[in-house]
């Protein structure tokens, strides 16, 4: 099939009344928890999870993308107005945006950053179109310690550029691993770490694990500390958002070097939109005239890092689609629910389910048409839900929790299982132990252990296997200077802070 | 700021225990097998290792450096995950609707001020969209009241 008729099919797909529906809500959605400082993309995606289980596959996907580019977009509104990033990937941009606001520009800094994470979203979908089919034609011939491998990659490079100590990233990786090891073991159906309980044997519920490390954690942390501030609406007028002549010509090279440096870190396993972003806004304030400018209100400033966040938050579907090895702890939650439709995402998926893969991806440019629709004459509701004061706000994050994960399937062990997770998440805070990590490698721990065994089943336990493949030892190779590299570099600069 | 890194030294020490537990539960419970046919044993038992290393890793070079004091929370984390037992307590025995006024109404004691009127308002206005949203919406076979204690 050539890429028209592709394009034809997953417009047929995309087009149909409930995906479009399903995708509007998630767009919509999304954008509503990213306003909201204090709920993150993951705890955004870990509570609307549960409802996705009740669709088919590929609508539960156009959902739960939806609400994952949706909150990119949203985020840049509390950053802007509050100086709050609504999610961690738009934390640089109230750099500039805040300044921009209180020049009496929010106006135009909201409209800009729409229409730069557009620009950005765009290129990210056009090269997912190039690149992910001819990735999955490569991987076709990869086989299990190819894949050990690339997870070993992974895993290793999202602890080690998670903030914080490398050592801790890791540590969470292992205990992810760990904690994907629960349930049945695959090879000899021996119950492992179960306790008894029934319940355990499928495996702990990604649900209840993502909802409590992320939504509950987050809650315990915010509760008394998000605080609500005035907003000026005369900024917000449609007048006071129409941007100078000057401004445009400013926007134009930070937007596509911004979306240029996003779809790369997009691929990367382990840089997410957050990441990207900061690239993109040190990137340009390298290059720029006039550096001293950053900070106090230049639009390069929210034009390069939201071009980055929007266009890596479709690039990061490349390797999750393509290879079926997600790069970030949100896109190991698209995997979980494409798993828990009995859909293994791999380099066959594109020929096996055409409709799922270029629906999804179609699906892409009309969420995004939506939110460039959506957010120009709706930022003056975002900002009014800005105001809703955070006690009233969490109590509803908590109900939406505990309701999601029971429903899931009507198990209140999954809620005490949710509750567990939740003082888990509070602890590991209270240590600087990042979670994302844990997420992924909870979610590439089953799949990891498989392909670690099938590969020494293949060798007759010969552990040479592992530099003998040349894919393999490459991938192993840049994985180990990669970990020596940064604990190397993070033990000298600690010394030197010390 | 604290003469030693406290807070990384607990985080490693927490850490090893924790992998040396897991490295005894999986060698005292589970076969381990060989490399070449692995027993459902080995790859955990690997992993508690890992930990107990990483946990060293993290300790050690703790010990000889300043650090930030720990900061804990008592009250929010007390009032959230009470809520959240709360919920997972009532919801068999009571069926939905109760079970969502105790998780509302228990954690928003978290905030240490309780603002009656507003209370009883977000509680009706949660209990009616969960039913819209679950029991409406999406017509799941939940029961909203089922008194069975």
């Amino acid at each position: 099939m050539d890429i028209f008729s592709n394009i034809v099919l997953g417009l047929e797909t995309a087009l149909s009344l409930t995906n479009l529906a399903y995708c509007f809500l998630g767009v919509l959605l999304g954008t509503l928890l990213g306003v909201i400082p204090g709920i993150g993309v993951l705890t955004a995606i870990s509570i609307l999870f549960p409802i996705s289980f009740h669709l088919d596959p590929t609508t539960a996907l156009i959902l739960l993308a939806g609400i994952w580019y949706g909150t990119t977009y949203g985020g840049s509104t509390a950053s802007i107005l509050l100086n709050l990033p609504g999610t961690p990937a738009n934390a640089v941009t109230a750099i500039d945006g805040y300044p921009m606001a209180r020049q009496g520009r929010a106006g135009v800094a909201l409209f800009m950053t729409t229409v730069a994470s557009f620009f950005g979203g765009s290129v990210g979908i056009i090269l997912l179109m190039l690149f992910a089919p001819t990735i999955a034609g490569f991987a076709l011939s990869f086989r299990s310690p190819e894949y050990f491998a690339l997870m070993v990659m992974g895993l290793v490079a999202a602890s080690m550029v998670s903030t914080g100590a490398p050592a801790k990233g890791l540590a969470m990786v292992v205990v992810g691993l760990v904690f994907g090891t629960v349930g049945m073991d695959m090879y000899t159906g021996v119950n492992r770490f179960t306790f008894g309980h029934y319940e355990l044997s499928d495996g702990i519920s990604l649900v209840a694990l993502a909802m409590g490390i992320f939504g509950i954690a987050e809650v315990i942390t915010s509760v008394r500390r998000v605080n609500v501030k005035e907003i000026d609406p005369a900024t917000l007028t449609f007048k006071a958002m129409k941007p100078t002549k000057e401004e445009w010509r400013a926007s134009w090279g930070p937007m596509l070097r911004g979306s240029g440096i996003g779809s790369f870190f997009g691929t990367l396993p382990g840089t997410g939109p957050s990441v990207a972003a900061f690239i993109a806004y040190a990137f340009e304030k390298r290059i720029a005239k006039d550096p001293s400018r950053f900070g106090n209100g230049a639009i390069e400033g929210i034009m390069a890092p939201e071009a980055s966040n929007n266009a890596s938050d479709q690039t990061a579907f490349i390797p999750t689609l393509a290879l079926g090895i997600p790069g970030s702890a949100s896109m190991a939650i698209m995997l979980g629910a494409l798993l828990i439709h009995g859909i293994v995402p791999g380099p066959n998926l594109m020929a096996e389910q055409p409709s799922l893969f270029w629906g999804l991806i179609m699906s892409f440019w009309i969420g995004n048409l939506l939110l460039l629709v959506l957010n120009i004459p709706l930022i003056g509701i975002w900002v009014r839900l800005l105001t809703i004061p955070y006690h009233l706000l969490f109590p509803a994050v908590l109900m939406f929790v505990c309701v999601g994960t029971y429903t899931v399937s009507n198990s209140a062990f999954d809620v005490w299982v949710v509750l567990f997770f939740g003082a888990l998440g509070y602890v590991m805070r209270i240590f600087d132990f990042p979670a994302p990590p844990l997420l992924l490698a909870f979610v590439l721990g089953p799949m990891l252990e498989e392909n670690f065994r099938r590969t020494l089943l293949l060798s007759r336990g010969d552990l040479s296997i592992f530099v003998t493949r040349p894919i393999t030892a490459v991938i192993l190779a840049v994985t180990l200077v990669l970990l020596v590299w940064t604990l190397v570099s993070n033990a000298r600069n600690r010394r030197k802070a010390a | 700021m604290q003469s030693r890194d406290y807070r990384d030294i607990l985080a490693g020490l927490l850490l090893g225990i924790a992998g040396l537990a897991v490295t005894i539960y999986a060698w005292n419970s589970y076969e381990m097998g060989t490399i070449r046919r692995m027993g459902p044993g080995m790859y955990p038992f690997g992993l508690g290792l890992l930990m107990v290393l990483l946990g060293v890793i993290i300790a050690v070079p703790a010990w000889s450096r300043s650090g930030p004091p720990i900061e804990v929370r008592i009250y929010s984390p007390l009032f959230v995950l009470a809520g959240v037992a709360a919920f997972a307590y009532v919801i068999p025995h009571a069926g939905l609707i109760p079970a969502v006024v105790a998780v509302v109404a228990i954690s928003s004691l978290a905030e240490l001020k309780v603002h009656p009127v507003s209370l009883i308002l977000l509680i009706a206005g949660l209990c009616l969209l969960a039913y819209l949203i679950f029991g409406f919406a999406l017509g799941l076979p939940i029961r909203m009241f089922d008194w069975s204690f």
